[in-house]
C-alpha cells in the first residue's frame, strides 16, 4: 500500500470523524462536508506558497479558519430549517463547492484546478525550521491529527457536553425548555465539523500538490457519510447481537469508532473517492459507482430496520458522592395583562397571575380556555403582558432563555428521548444552560474538576429520581416506560433543574392512581421547598388535592381567582366547569 | 438585434422554466403529502428517459429521426420508466422509514429517507452508467418537435426567430402541469393527497389509505418526471449524471412556489428556468447550473418552509394567517 494512498485515507478520516459529531452525536444530517475539505483544500494551494505566498503554517490555519467560519455560516443560514430541509442546504452546498471552481476558473484553475509543488516546504524563520514535507512526514502528520481527533471524541463522549448533543438530537424542544442554548450548540457542533473538513482538505492538498473539483465532488459528502452511518450500523448490529468485544463497552465506542471502521470498509471498495488507489483497469471501469452505491443501500435497509439508530451514550461510572438535592428560595412570578389571539381567536384576554413561592397555583377550564397559551407566555414561547420574577421584569425571550433565568415548564406531551436512559435524561435537566465550552474544554483536558463534575451530576441526577421515587427507573430502556411513568420523568426532568418557579402542563395525563398519588406528593413537596409550582390540569380531584390557589380560565379570560376553598365554591366556576345547575 | 437574443434567451429559459415545472411540481407533490423531500427525483427524471432510450434505441443513442414504432416506444417506455422508478423508490426507501400509521420506523427516520433517496438517485445513476459509459449522449426526439417548422425556427413578425422547440416544449409544460394540477384539485385521488397531507394519523381514521396515497403521489410525480425527462432530453447533451443537479434546481422551483402548492411548483419552475438563462447569458455558461443552486441556498435561508408541509391545496391559507398575534399592555 502506498505511503501517499494512506495519509489520504487518514486525512479523510479526519473529515469523517468531524462529520460524526454533527451526524451521530448531535442528529444533524450534514451533507456538504465536501464544501468545507474544498474551503481547507483551495484555502491553502491560494494562500500558501506559490498562491499568495503565505508561508504554509500560515496557510493552512487561514483555510481552517476559512472552513470553520463556513461551518458557522452554514449554522446561521440553516438555524430554522429541520432535517429535511437542512439536508438539503447541505447537499446544495456541495454542488455549489464542485461547480464555483468550475465557473471561475481565473480564480480557482477550472476543472484542472490547482497545482502546488510538493512535496511541500514547512518553513519558519523566526522558530528555525526548515522541513520538507515528504510523503511520510505527511502520513505522521495524519495520523497524528486522528489520534488526536479520536481522543478528544473519546473524552467527550462520557461526558456532560456529549448528553447535550445528545438532547439535541433527541428532541431540540425539550433541550430548549430545559435551558440548554440549542441554536448556540448547532452552531459549535457544525464550526467544529467544518473546520476538520478543513484540515482534512488542507492536509490532503499539501500532501498531493493538487486540488480539483473533481477532489471535492458532491461523492466525497455522501461517501463521508455512508462511512458514518456503516460504522455505526456495523458496531451497532455487532452490540445488537450481543456481542462485546473484550469487554468494550460499544454503546460510547460506536460514537467515535464508527467512521475509523467506516473509512476502512469504504476504502477498501474500488471506485469511491475513499478508495485507496487500485492496481490495472479497475480504477476506470463503468461499474466502478456500483459497489459505494450498494453499500449506501445496504446502510439505509439496516437504518430503515433498526427503530434506534444510535446506542445509547456510556454509562456514567458509579458515583462516590452522597445524593444532593436542588435549593429553593421562596419567589414570585407575576403575569399583567396579557391578550393574545390567533387568526381572530381570542385566546387569552387581558389575563394577569401571581404565583407566589411556596404554593401550589392550579389553573383549571375548558379545553380551549387558553390554559396552554398560558403556559406558552410564561415559558417564553409566545410574548404578551409583562412577566415579573420576583418583582423584575423577564425580558421576551426564547424559552433556553426563561429556562435559565428560573422558569421551566413540561411539555404538554410527553417527549421520550429514546437514546437516553431516565437517570441520563435527568441530569439534562441537572445540566440546564450550565456553561457548554467551559465544559467541553475541562473535559478534554480531562481535568479533575470535570470528573468530579461528571460524578456530582450522576448524584444529583439519581438523588432527585430517588426524591420523586422513581430510583427503580434510573437505567431502564425509556422507551419501555408506561404513559404515567414517562410523565413522572418529565416531571423529575423539569425539578431537576433546580429552577424556583416550575410550570407543569397537564402532568397527571395518563397515570395510574397510584401514580397520581406519587405526583401529588411530588407537587407538595416542591412548594414545601419554597418553589412556586403552576400545575396546568384537567383532574379536578387531584387539584382539589394539591392546590392552595386556583385560577379558573374560560374563554381567555379570568373567570376567578383566589384561595382553593374559595374558588370551589363559587357558583360561577361551578357553572363553567359543569354547566348551569 | 440585442433584444432579439434576449428574446431567444428569456424563451429559451422559460422551456426549461416548463421542464424544471413538472419536476417541482411532483418534488411539491411528494413534499407535501409525505412530508419527506426525494433526493432521487431529479435522477429519476433522467434516468426514465435513458431507460427508455436503452431499451427503444439501444446503447448508443444519436439524434438521428427515430421510425414510427421506436418513436411510440419510446415515449411510453419513458413514462413507464419513470412512474416505475419512483414507485420503487417510495417502496424501497421512504415508505419504511415513515412514520405514521403502519410506519417501519418512527424514530430519526428523516436521516433514513434522507440517506435513503440519496441512495436511490447514486444506485440509478451507477447502473445505468455501465450501461451508458460515455460523458454525456444525444437522445432522439420522439416527438419530432424541430419539423413543425422548416429549421425548427419560427418567424416572429419582428424579424427574429425563436426555436419552435422552447415553445412547443413551453407550451407542453405548462398544459400538463395545469392539467395535472386541475385532475388533482377535483379527483377524489386528490382529495386523499390533500386529507394526508393534512393529517396523515387523522386521514388513516378515517379510512384514508395514508401509505397507499403516498406512494400514489411517488407514481405520479414519476409519471410528470418521465414526461420532463422526454422534453428536455432531445437537442442537448445529456449525460448519466444531471439528474442530481436537476433535482437540487426543481428543488429550488418548488421552495420558490412555497411547497405543497402545485400552481406555485409551475410558477417557481419558470422563474428558476428564466433565471438560469439569464445567468448564463450573462456571466458565461459556468453560472448556467449555479444560479439556481445559490437561490436554492437563498431561499432556504431567508424564507425558510414551515418544519410542518403546508396543506396540499390549490387555494390554501397562508400559513401566516395562522400564526399568534399577540398584544402586551
Amino acid at each position: 500500500m502506498s505511503t501517499v494512498g494512506l495519509a489520504q485515507s487518514l486525512w479523510l478520516l479526519v473529515a469523517a470523524l468531524g462529520l460524526a459529531l454533527s451526524v451521530r452525536y448531535a442528529g444533524a444530517p450534514m451533507l456538504g462536508q465536501s464544501a468545507f475539505v474544498a474551503a481547507g483544500g483551495y484555502g491553502v494551494a491560494l494562500l500558501g506558497p506559490g498562491g499568495v505566498g503565505l508561508p504554509l503554517g500560515i496557510a493552512v490555519g487561514l483555510a481552517v479558519l476559512v472552513a470553520a467560519a463556513g461551518g458557522y455560516l452554514t449554522a446561521l443560514a440553516t438555524a430554522r430549517l429541520d432535517a429535511g430541509y437542512f439536508a438539503l442546504a447541505t447537499w446544495t452546498l456541495a454542488f455549489l463547492a464542485q461547480r464555483v471552481p468550475i465557473a471561475f476558473p481565473d480564480v480557482f484553475g477550472g476543472t484542472e484546478g490547482i497545482t502546488r509543488p510538493a512535496p511541500a516546504e514547512l518553513v519558519s524563520r523566526t522558530l528555525g525550521i526548515q522541513l520538507t514535507l515528504t510523503d511520510r512526514i505527511n502520513l505522521g502528520l495524519a495520523a497524528g491529527t486522528c489520534l488526536l481527533v479520536l481522543a478528544a471524541l473519546h473524552r467527550l463522549s462520557g461526558g456532560p457536553a456529549a448528553l447535550d448533543l445528545a438532547a439535541l438530537r433527541e428532541s431540540p424542544e425539550l433541550a430548549a425548555s430545559l435551558g440548554i442554548a440549542v441554536a448556540a450548540r448547532r452552531r459549535a457542533v457544525l464550526t467544529a465539523t467544518a473546520a476538520l473538513g478543513g484540515v482534512a482538505g488542507a492536509g490532503s492538498t499539501v500532501l498531493i500538490g493538487v486540488i480539483s473539483p473533481a477532489d471535492v465532488s458532491p461523492l466525497l459528502s455522501l461517501e463521508l457519510l455512508v462511512a458514518v452511518l456503516l460504522g455505526g450500523t456495523l458496531l451497532g448490529g455487532l452490540r445488537l447481537g450481543g456481542l462485546r468485544l473484550g469487554g468494550l463497552r460499544l454503546g460510547g465506542v460506536a460514537q467515535w469508532c464508527g467512521p475509523v471502521l467506516g473509512v476502512a470498509v469504504l476504502s477498501v471498495l474500488p471506485g469511491g473517492s475513499l478508495a485507496l488507489p487500485w492496481p490495472g483497469a479497475l480504477a476506470g471501469a463503468p461499474w466502478r459507482a456500483v459497489p459505494v452505491a450498494l453499500v449506501l443501500v445496504a446502510v439505509v435497509a439496516a437504518l430503515a430496520r433498526r427503530s434506534a439508530t444510535d446506542p445509547p451514550a456510556r454509562p456514567w461510572p458509579p458515583s462516590p458522592l452522597p445524593a444532593g438535592r436542588p435549593v429553593r428560595h421562596g419567589v414570585r412570578l407575576e403575569l399583567t395583562h396579557a391578550s393574545v389571539s390567533y387568526a381572530g381567536v381570542t385566546a387569552l384576554d387581558d389575563v394577569s397571575l401571581t404565583v407566589h413561592g411556596g404554593q401550589v397555583h392550579a389553573v383549571i377550564g375548558p379545553n380551549g380556555s387558553g390554559k396552554s397559551t398560558l403556559l406558552d407566555v410564561l415559558a417564553g414561547g409566545l410574548d404578551a403582558g409583562t412577566v415579573r420574577l420576583g418583582g423584575l421584569p423577564l425580558s421576551a425571550g426564547s424559552a433556553p432563555q426563561r429556562a435559565r433565568a428560573g422558569v421551566v415548564r413540561t411539555p404538554q406531551q410527553p417527549i421520550v428521548l429514546a437514546g437516553l436512559s431516565p437517570v441520563q435524561q435527568v441530569a439534562l435537566g441537572v445540566r440546564g444552560g450550565a456553561s457548554w465550552p467551559q465544559a467541553v474544554l475541562r473535559q478534554l483536558a480531562a481535568t479533575p474538576r470535570s470528573r468530579l463534575q461528571t460524578a456530582q451530576l450522576r448524584a444529583t441526577a439519581t438523588g432527585v429520581l430517588t426524591a420523586l421515587g422513581l430510583s427503580q427507573l434510573a437505567d431502564l430502556d425509556p422507551a419501555r416506560l408506561t404513559t404515567g411513568e414517562r410523565q413522572l420523568l418529565q416531571v423529575a426532568r423539569v425539578v431537576a433543574t433546580g429552577a424556583p418557579v416550575l410550570l407543569f402542563d397537564e402532568p397527571a395525563a395518563g397515570m395510574t392512581a397510584a401514580e397520581r398519588g406519587q405526583l401529588r406528593r411530588v407537587l407538595r413537596g416542591l412548594a414545601e421547598d419554597g418553589a412556586a409550582v403552576l400545575i396546568v390540569e384537567h383532574d379536578l380531584r387531584l387539584v382539589a388535592a394539591v392546590a392552595d390557589r386556583i385560577t379558573v380560565l374560560n374563554a381567555g379570560r379570568v373567570l376567578a381567582s383566589g384561595e382553593a376553598a374559595a374558588v370551589r365554591a363559587d357558583p360561577a366556576v361551578r357553572e363553567a366547569l359543569l354547566g348551569p345547575a | 438585434m440585442i433584444s432579439g437574443v434576449l428574446l431567444q434567451v428569456v424563451l429559451a429559459g422559460l422551456a426549461q422554466g416548463a421542464v424544471l415545472g413538472l419536476v417541482a411540481l411532483g418534488f411539491s407533490l411528494i413534499a407535501g403529502t409525505a412530508r419527506i423531500l426525494p433526493f432521487a427525483h431529479g435522477d429519476i427524471a433522467v434516468g426514465a428517459i435513458f431507460v427508455g432510450v436503452l431499451v427503444a434505441v439501444g446503447a448508443t443513442p444519436s439524434a438521428a429521426r427515430l421510425a414510427g414504432l421506436p418513436s411510440v416506444g419510446l415515449v411510453l417506455l419513458s413514462l413507464a420508466a419513470g412512474a416505475t422508478l419512483s414507485g420503487l423508490v417510495a417502496a424501497a426507501v421512504v415508505l419504511p422509514n415513515l412514520a405514521g400509521p403502519g410506519g417501519g420506523g418512527c424514530r430519526h427516520s428523516s436521516l433514513g429517507w434522507i440517506a435513503g433517496g440519496l441512495a436511490a438517485g447514486l444506485l440509478l445513476r451507477a447502473v445505468l452508467g455501465i450501461f451508458l459509459p460515455q460523458q454525456a449522449y444525444a437522445v432522439p426526439d420522439p416527438l419530432r418537435i424541430d419539423l413543425l417548422a422548416p429549421g425548427g425556427l419560427l418567424r416572429l413578425p419582428g424579424g427574429s426567430t425563436v426555436a419552435v422547440r422552447a415553445v412547443c416544449v413551453l407550451t407542453i409544460g405548462l398544459a400538463v402541469g395545469l392539467l395535472a394540477e386541475a385532475v388533482l384539485a377535483r379527483s377524489r385521488f386528490g382529495r386523499s393527497l390533500r386529507a394526508v397531507a393534512d393529517d396523515p394519523v387523522g386521514a388513516a381514521l378515517c379510512g384514508v389509505p395514508a401509505r397507499r396515497v403516498v406512494f400514489g403521489a411517488f407514481l405520479v410525480a414519476g409519471l410528470l418526471a418521465g414526461l420532463a425527462g422526454l422534453l428536455a432530453a432531445p437537442g442537448r447533451a445529456l449525460s448519466v449524471d444531471d439528474g442530481a443537479v436537476l433535482g437540487l434546481h426543481a428543488a429550488a422551483a418548488a421552495l420558490l412556489g412555497g411547497i405543497g402548492s402545485l400552481r406555485g411548483a409551475l410558477a417557481g419552475g419558470l422563474a428558476v428556468g428564466t433565471v438560469q438563462a439569464l445567468a448564463g447569458y450573462a456571466f458565461g455558461s459556468g453560472c448556467y447550473d449555479l444560479a439556481p443552486l445559490v437561490l436554492l441556498v437563498a431561499v432556504l435561508a431567508i424564507r425558510p418552509p414551515a418544519g410542518r408541509a403546508q396543506a396540499l391545496s390549490p387555494a390554501r391559507t397562508s400559513s401566516a394567517a395562522r400564526a399568534p398575534s399577540t398584544a402586551g399592555r
